[in-house]
């Protein structure tokens, strides 16, 4: 048997679920695919791609005290503005999720994807913190990852104030903020920073070259393709996009040290671009000694659980995160 | 998701909805999705919960709005929007009251059809249905027949067991038998037809007796029949008792004449008597007729002085009831009686 890496004849896509297949035929028109940089200001006023919850949907019905803070970005930048939604009446410090958001580093806020989130973080009696960091191509690289960063420090130094276990604070991320959260992780041991529980990457984007067999041969298909990685990477790094000298703070799939991080789950569809970077990630992980529970979700297109959340396998594909939160989290 | 499907039919005229709806279950029906995905299309798309049942297969498959099987058994409310699957028993229903949408209308009719296709392909063809085989119909509507042969024609039909039926009379002498609970629509163009009351297999002659009567005060629907094609006979009362009494070969009744003098007079009158004779009130009548209500008044008055009685009484309004009950039961005779067999057929008088 042997396999054709060729990137000139990409092997045959792989399927998507019948739901989700079908769930494509309902959204595409509302969700052109990104093909220029000149389409970015386009994709962020699209707020189809990114429902956001209201500020009573963000407060529970009182279940949440809900509030933001601008606190000290990276030296010589702007302030960060967190969201923070705490659970109301917590008399003990509580674990917290600090959380970036998607949108393929061009786009998106910190309310996007804040609702399947507040879902967990009620259910777990965790707070949750949301992170505001500044965008490519007008902030390229590290102007995200440091925003991302500075706020992570800031919540963990604050942590008492914010009635926040120390201990149990996870960086979590999906898309370009499962990206941003694993390289916030590297960040906080190579700068000895705070201490993270685990790292929660959902479909996350690593890698700036773009050339895995899985993007390749899912171009033109589903959501967040071949094209539309090479734009968002590109706004980020501008010509040094998939060159020899990127950062790991910025693709973390660059770094060569995966060891001593923290506990990760990763999940990702087997019908989408960051597949197999994702289950790479996952494997050097573990060959570095470390934790990793990862998931493949058969014929599941990028961010299809958020974006069809009714489907079968977008229920199933909830629940190996939650119980890996309870074991994460547990006092 | 719902978001986004909210969006669709906010932005999208109706039919770029009902275009996407097909594309959705054309799709799913090309992957080969099972039958929980075609139900949870449909409980998706719609915004409420949907439920395939199909008593012959005993099958039931129930999905929440949100996505989630529940298959918490609700006896299904016959106001419910429902759709039949295939020829057989099984139906599709919208768990929500109220007449379907033209969207949801489509939801239900592709849905039927895709899980209809997944029925035949994965659970086999369901056992022979009642009406396929018109010679074992005709053997149990038979009171006569001698009740081994009726017992066996029931077990090939898959009636055996504690199962309620109803019989069916069709325009034109057709004869069905559907179980019950039975979803038979009111469609313009259809059939008109009288359903008798679900009885235990061994009364259907009884059911079938009935349903005959009922068929003759099932109205054609049009400008000069108006009213339901569709007739129960256990919601008939009293009417039964008349329609007994009125025999075709009897004298014509005078507010008979009366209506068919009004109907000549203009192409309005009758459907505007028969929404004056039933609607909740005035108001309502002259909505279902899309006309103003002083158009209504107007005309009202115009066909009072036609009948020669008031009918905003509720005297007077039974009177325009039975009117209209006895002049279908004049214009349908029983099945193999012909209309015309003795000139009995009231027919409309020339000028006006």
């Amino acid at each position: 048997m042997s396999i054709d890496e060729s990137p000139a004849r990409p092997a045959a896509p792989v399927p998507f679920d019948p739901e989700l297949g079908a769930a494509l035929t309902l959204i595409q028109q509302h969700m052109p695919p990104l093909t220029s940089l000149d389409e970015i200001p386009a994709l962020r006023a699209n707020s189809a791609l990114m429902p956001v919850p209201t500020a009573e949907q963000l407060s529970r019905d009182g279940a949440f005290d809900v509030e933001e803070r601008e606190v000290p970005g990276p030296a010589g930048a702007p302030d960060v503005t967190l969201l923070i939604c705490r659970p109301t009446g917590a008399t003990t410090p509580l674990a917290a999720i600090y959380n970036i958001h998607g949108g393929g580093m061009i786009g998106g806020n910190r309310l996007v994807g804040l609702d399947s989130l507040l879902d967990v973080a009620q259910e777990l009696r965790l707070v949750l913190v949301s992170v505001e960091y500044r965008l490519a191509p007008e902030h390229p690289h590290p102007a995200p990852v440091e925003d991302c960063y500075a706020g992570l420090v800031w919540t963990a130094e604050h942590a008492a104030e914010l009635g926040i276990d120390p201990a149990r604070i996870l960086v979590a991320g999906g898309s370009a903020g499962g990206g941003l959260a694993a390289a916030v992780a590297l960040l906080a041991r190579d700068r000895e920073g705070p201490a993270l529980v685990g790292q929660m990457l959902m479909c996350p984007m690593l890698d700036d070259r773009n050339d895995t067999p899985s993007s390749l041969q899912m171009a033109g298909l589903g959501i967040w393709d071949h094209a539309a990685n090479e734009i968002g990477w590109t706004a980020l790094l501008g010509d040094r996009r998939g060159g020899p000298d990127v950062s790991p703070y910025a693709a973390p799939a660059r770094a060569t040290d995966l060891s001593g991080l923290p506990p990760a789950f990763i999940d990702v569809g087997s019908a989408e671009t960051f597949r197999d970077e994702d289950v790479a990630y996952a494997t050097r992980i573990w060959q570095a000694g470390g934790q990793a529970e990862l998931h493949v979700w058969p014929g599941g297109f990028h961010g299809f659980e958020g974006i069809v959340p009714h489907a079968a396998i977008s229920q199933d594909a909830g629940v190996p995160r939650m119980r890996w939160l309870r074991r994460i989290l547990a006092p | 998701m719902r978001e986004l499907v909210g969006r669709v039919s906010a932005l999208d005229t109706e039919a770029g909805a009902a275009v996407r709806v097909i594309a959705y279950f054309d799709r799913l029906v090309q992957a080969h999705a099972g039958l929980e995905a075609i139900v949870r299309g449909a409980a998706m798309l719609a915004g409420c919960p949907a439920c395939l049942s199909d008593p012959d297969r005993h099958l039931r498959i129930r999905v929440r709005a949100d996505g989630e099987r529940e298959d918490a058994r609700t006896a299904p409310d016959p106001g419910w929007p429902a759709h039949h699957v295939g020829s057989g028993a099984a139906a599709l229903r919208l768990e929500r009251p109220g007449r379907a949408g033209p969207v949801d209308a489509i939801v239900l009719e592709r849905a039927a059809a895709a899980a209809r296709d997944v029925l035949d392909r994965t659970w086999g063809r369901a056992p022979a249905r009642p009406g396929e085989d018109p010679a074992l119909v005709e053997l149990l509507l038979d009171a006569a027949a001698p009740p081994q042969a009726r017992l066996i024609a029931a077990r090939r039909l898959n009636l055996a067991g504690d199962v309620r039926v109803r019989a069916v009379a069709e325009e034109g002498g057709r004869a069905r038998i559907e179980r019950d609970p039975v979803i038979i629509t009111d469609r313009p163009g259809e059939k008109r037809q009288g359903v008798g009351p679900a009885v235990p297999v061994p009364e259907l002659p009884e059911s079938w007796r009935l349903a005959r009567v009922a068929l003759r005060l099932a109205a054609e629907g049009s400008a000069q029949d108006p009213g339901p094609r569709v007739v129960f006979a256990d919601e008939l009362g009293g009417l039964m008792v008349l329609a007994a009494a009125a025999r075709p070969d009897g004298e014509a009744v005078p507010d008979v004449l009366a209506l068919e003098r009004a109907g000549s007079a203009a192409p309005w009158t009758l459907a505007t008597l028969h929404a004056v004779a039933y609607a909740q009130s005035l108001r309502a009548a002259a909505t279902e007729l899309t006309i103003h209500h002083s158009t209504l008044q107007e005309r009202m008055a115009h066909a009072e002085h036609l009948l020669g009685w008031d009918v905003r009484t509720p005297q007077g309004r039974l009177r325009l009831q039975l009117a209209f009950a006895l002049r279908r039961l004049a214009r349908h005779p029983e099945p193999g009686r012909p209309a015309d067999r003795r000139g009995r057929r009231v027919n409309p008088p020339s000028g006006g």
